[in-house]
């Protein structure tokens, strides 16, 4: 299968800080990876890196064939357009916009808002009820998975989730991955998500560890 | 020097014109046809001002604009039909390259010939040699070089097909429109008045209700709105415009593309918006020709054209009430030029010029005319020009009475001064002014 | 729906979300702009009513008595009278006419007063067919006076409720005379609230045969300079002194430029106040929304598109604030006009476009750094946030 990420001596260094090592990597288009480690340990970096939020000090970084290293401002907003959906751990949705409106929010800067699409996706992540509530009136759970539908509106083929499950409890994470593994199941999208909760991790087909900048281990998860 | 910077406007239609038309046709041949064209044109047209001369060399080229302008009219509104039964993915077919070069080359003679005509002196005969062949030269070369400058024009914005005869027709109603003798603008001002005037009027007439109780004043008032002078200006604009703005309406009506086919909702959205956005990017030319047709129609309201217009000389009469004024005095008033005196009486008060016509005789008339308002007249070179309606009107009818000719004023050449009635005079401009500057007709 | 009408939707969303700030911003914005549109209303409508009195005045040369009252400013921007009346004699005023050969049309005027229902009004004896023909702007609703009739001004008639055709008894000092009212004046001028009286019989009511308080003249500008035709005048007439009546316009004209002046000056400081307390709120509003803005750059919204977002909101507030600016600004010249300058400042339209324009500018030019600010901002720093 081809590979939908593939770095090669990617790093990262804030000053004299050097967040991330060289790194190789390489993801297999339909992966789901973990990365896993101590804060601080290079993950969230390595993700912005991933997403086109950031931008490499050194090596290359291929996201389905184009080098970020490369593209523009403009040409990175592009990217992240159309290629990638995030997931954040502290949600943020804007607060002031309804579930639907949230989802329409991607839609409007990556094409043009289409109503029935957005609410479909939310009914998709079983909140057909709650697309007229905003943010504030809904619980953790319900706005990862607006997050989740914001994310997947757009058709991405790399879904990015930074800690996706961390502010929330053990029903709703279960929850928010059962529904992760159906979309995934049936859009075809690799997903490489950073967590340090080992329960979380043994959801995806790969987990690798990074401790300091640098990758220590990598394990392959057995598939259920 | 001067001659150089009077066809810079036309020069830059040119150039803005052949890259677009380089594009959106075939190439760099289209550029060469476009050049051949020019030089055709500037030569044909100087041929016909060398051996022709008088008012025949402008005539044909005065139909050929009015008949292009026509033919953009049917294509607006061809356009505008067109609109919301084709599917767009059907496209434009590209033209054959036979009809291209011919459309360039069509294209190239009428620009050539407009420009040259901005440079063809006003007592007739043909323009000189260097600024001539400069010209000639000028305008291959910008239309050469233009074609080079083609390549950085993003293909997205280029017209094609109705939009791109817009764009052409525009810049050329552009060149033209800045030729007082080849001005489109002013006369269709005039006749969009002249028509609306009469309309009304018969309409009044058929109606036979003069003064029917039912209209109260203010209704007359909105009628008067229909005798004012802006009827014309406002109308010819509207009829100026609408072409153009018909073929815009046109390409922002064309039918979203059918995207029903396409399962994924993202790719859906994607396809819709890059319509949207081309779509956007399609009404470039009709703003441009937009712009152009702005250009003419100013142009042709504030011409370029320089014309003598001395101030008036104020003159008194004798006690006899006859204003006497010397023929060689400090005024020489039979060198051909028009000369403005303006006579006083009380708080009464009358401008009029003296001239000699080309067949030798001292004529003296107001410095108005019957028919429009009195803004006084100019003089360019055989012709004056009513400032108000701006019609040239020829030196030789110069002193007869009738349409837009200045009101001329009975005078007699005694010795070495021509003498005038002061009564006469200020009483004629009186009845002239007060029928012309208050509207004709229903005036109630 | 459109990406427009989305655009509008969130920008409004966000506006009202941020209530309070709004309200705050389009309250300063509506200030400024509408004190702009008030002063510009304002020295507009002054202008042209003091270029139309200039322009109204038929006559141009006016003989006065020496010890005349002064009369200060002209209009609409009348301050008040100097000194006591004195008179004329009319015959003296023929003479010196018939004598200097200064030739024109003239008409007498003798000012007084006469009570109307117990009210003091100014009243004025004139030969209606001299001012007939000296003022022809007069627009008589009804019949100019036959002996014994009088015509009275427009404004009389709100105020005293005098109408053409009615009778009315009259009383100068110690005599009551009644009278019909023939018709009603309108000159647009202080002709307004005066009434109109037969001279000869103003002149015998109040003792004065012959005599009148101004003389107006509209010399015939084609035999000379006004100046040297008043100065050859004044040669006969060493009780009186004869002025050129633009002089008065000229006043009023300097005082109106100094006014205008200062209200530049105010308009100037109040739109600099303005335009830095929307800057400052604004680049507030911009640091709070950071990581919103942050969220919208991870979600996929180029520079330019945020860039719209946020002058879309400049845009929208300006053109509100424009919009309500203008018609308060109308409410305030109104009552600056009506209460300093006793006159009326009519709304007009072409102030829309003025209101607007300055409450735009002004929400543009204190966004200008914020817009900056979200151009720069960086989307990872801002998400990380807390």
């Amino acid at each position: 299968m081809a590979a939908i990420i593939e770095t090669s001596g990617l790093t990262r260094s804030y000053g004299d800080i050097c967040a991330l090592k060289p790194l190789d990597l390489c993801v297999p288009e339909g992966e789901w990876l973990t990365v896993m480690g101590h804060s601080g340990s290079g993950k969230s970096t390595l993700l912005n890196l991933l997403g086109g939020l950031d931008r490499p000090s050194g090596g290359s970084i291929h996201v389905r064939g184009t080098d970020l290293a490369t593209l523009s401002e403009d040409g990175l907003a592009r990217f992240r357009r159309d290629c990638v959906g995030i997931i954040f751990q502290q949600h943020h949705l804007i607060p002031y916009l309804t579930a639907l409106e949230n989802v329409m929010m991607s839609q409007y800067f990556h094409s043009v808002p289409d109503e029935a699409e957005a609410r479909h996706a939310l009914e998709r992540v079983g909140l057909g009820h709650r697309l007229k509530n905003r943010p504030g009136e809904l619980s953790g759970g319900e706005q990862q998975r607006v997050c989740i539908a914001r994310a997947i509106i757009n058709s991405p083929r790399l879904l990015l989730g930074d800690e996706p499950t961390g502010n929330l409890d053990h029903k709703s994470t279960t929850m928010v991955m059962e529904l992760l593994r159906e979309l995934r199941d049936e859009e075809r999208f690799s997903i490489v998500m950073v967590t340090h909760n080992q329960e979380v991790a043994a959801w995806g087909d790969r987990t690798i560890h990074m401790d300091d900048g640098c990758l220590v281990r990598e394990e392959r998860t057995k598939s259920c | 020097m001067l001659t150089a910077l009077k066809v810079i406007p036309q020069l830059l239609c040119w150039a803005v014109l052949v890259p677009v038309m380089c594009r959106s046709l075939t190439g760099m041949s289209t550029a060469v046809a476009a050049a051949a064209g020019f030089v055709a044109g500037v030569a044909g047209e100087n041929l016909l001002l060398a051996y022709v001369g008088g008012e025949l060399p402008f005539r044909p080229l005065r139909g050929i604009c009015g008949v292009i302008f026509l033919l953009l009219w049917g294509a607006s509104v061809w356009a505008l039909y067109r609109s919301g039964s084709t599917s767009p993915e059907s496209g434009q077919p590209t033209p054959s390259p036979l009809a291209s070069g011919a459309a360039a080359l069509g294209t190239g003679v009428l620009a050539g010939a407009l420009t040259l005509c901005r440079l063809a002196p006003l007592e007739g005969g043909a323009v000189r040699l260097v600024p001539y062949l400069t010209l000639a030269c000028a305008g291959a070369a910008v239309a050469l070089g233009a074609a080079y400058a083609a390549r950085f024009l993003p293909q997205r914005l280029v017209p094609r097909g109705i939009p791109l005869v817009a764009l052409v027709v525009s810049a050329l109603m552009l060149m033209a429109c800045s030729v007082q003798r080849l001005d489109l603008f002013s006369p269709l001002s005039m006749e969009v008045m002249k028509f609306v005037h009469d309309f009304v009027h018969q309409f009044f007439e058929s109606m036979l209700i003069p003064d029917h109780p039912f209209f109260r004043a203010d209704v007359w008032g909105y009628i008067g709105l229909l005798f004012g002078d802006k009827v014309g200006l406002w109308g010819g604009l509207a009829l100026w415009y609408l072409p153009v703005l018909l073929i815009a309406l046109s390409l922002r009506l064309e039918r979203l593309p059918s995207v029903a086919h396409i399962r994924q909702g993202a790719a859906r959205r994607k396809l819709l918006a890059s319509f949207i956005h081309e779509r956007r990017l399609r009404l470039a030319a009709p703003l441009l020709a937009l712009v152009f047709l702005t250009g003419a129609a100013y142009q042709s309201r504030f011409p370029a054209t320089e014309y003598w217009d001395p101030k008036p000389v104020e003159v008194s009469a004798n006690p006899a009430g006859q204003i006497a004024i010397p023929k060689k005095g400090e005024i020489d008033l039979e060198d051909g030029k028009l000369h403005k005196f303006s006579y006083r009486q009380g708080s009464r008060e009358a401008r009029f010029f003296v001239m000699l016509t080309p067949a030798g005789q001292l004529v003296t008339t107001l410095d108005a005319c019957a028919i429009c308002q009195p803004e006084g007249y100019g003089q360019a070179g055989n012709a004056v020009i009513c400032y108000y309606c701006r019609t040239l009107i020829p030196l030789e009818t110069v002193g007869k009475p009738g349409g837009c000719n200045p009101v001329p004023v009975p005078c007699s050449v005694k010795g070495d001064a021509v003498v005038i009635d002061g009564m006469t005079l200020v009483n004629t401009w009186e009845s002239t002014v007060q029928v012309t500057a208050h509207g004709k007709g229903m005036g109630k | 729906m459109t990406k427009r009408r989305w655009l509008a939707h969130i920008v409004f969303r966000a506006l009202v979300h941020r209530r309070g700030r709004t309200l705050l911003l389009l309250a300063v914005l509506t200030l400024a702009s509408s004190l702009a549109t008030a002063l510009g209303l304002v020295s507009v409508s002054m202008r042209a009513r003091v270029a139309e009195e200039t322009k109204r005045y038929g006559a141009n040369l006016v003989i006065m008595p020496e010890s005349a009252r002064v009369e200060v400013g002209s209009g609409g921007l009348r301050f008040g009278a100097i000194g006591e009346p004195a008179y004329l004699a009319q015959d003296q005023v023929l003479a010196a006419l018939a004598r200097s050969g200064v030739k024109g049309d003239y008409s007498f005027h003798l000012k007084g007063v006469l009570t109307l229902k117990g009210v003091e009004i100014p009243c004025e004896g004139v030969d209606f067919a001299q001012v007939r023909r000296l003022s022809p702007w007069w627009q008589v609703d009804g019949d100019w006076p036959r002996p014994g009739e009088v015509l009275g001004g427009s404004d009389l008639t709100q105020r005293y409720h005098v109408h053409s055709g009615d009778l009315f008894d009259f009383t100068f000092g110690k005599e009551t005379v009644r009278a019909r009212v023939s018709g009603v004046v309108t000159s647009g001028g202080d002709e307004d609230d005066s009434l109109f009286v037969n001279l000869p019989e103003l002149q015998q009511q109040m003792g004065r045969p012959g005599q009148v308080s101004e003389v107006r003249l509209l010399a015939d500008p084609g035999n000379g300079p006004l100046k040297e035709q008043a100065a050859c005048l004044q040669r006969f007439l060493p009780g009186a002194s004869v002025k050129e009546l633009r002089q008065v316009g000229r006043t009023s004209e300097e005082l109106l430029g100094k006014v205008q002046l200062l209200m530049l000056l105010v308009t100037a400081v109040v739109l600099v106040c303005a335009g830095s307390s929307v800057a400052g709120t604004m680049s507030t509003t911009v640091l709070e929304r950071s990581k919103e803005i942050g969220l919208m750059k991870a979600m996929g919204g180029s520079r330019w598109d945020l860039l719209k977002i946020f002058s879309a909101e400049a845009l929208l507030l300006g053109v509100g604030a424009g919009v309500g600016g203008f018609l308060l600004g109308g409410l305030i010249a109104k009552f600056v006009a009506r209460s300093v300058f006793a006159a009326d400042a009519a709304l007009r339209p072409e102030f829309l476009s003025v209101a607007v324009g300055v409450s735009l500018l002004l929400a543009l030019a204190g966004s200008v750094g914020p817009l900056l600010s979200v151009f720069r901002l960086d989307p990872v720093q801002s998400l990380r946030g807390e």
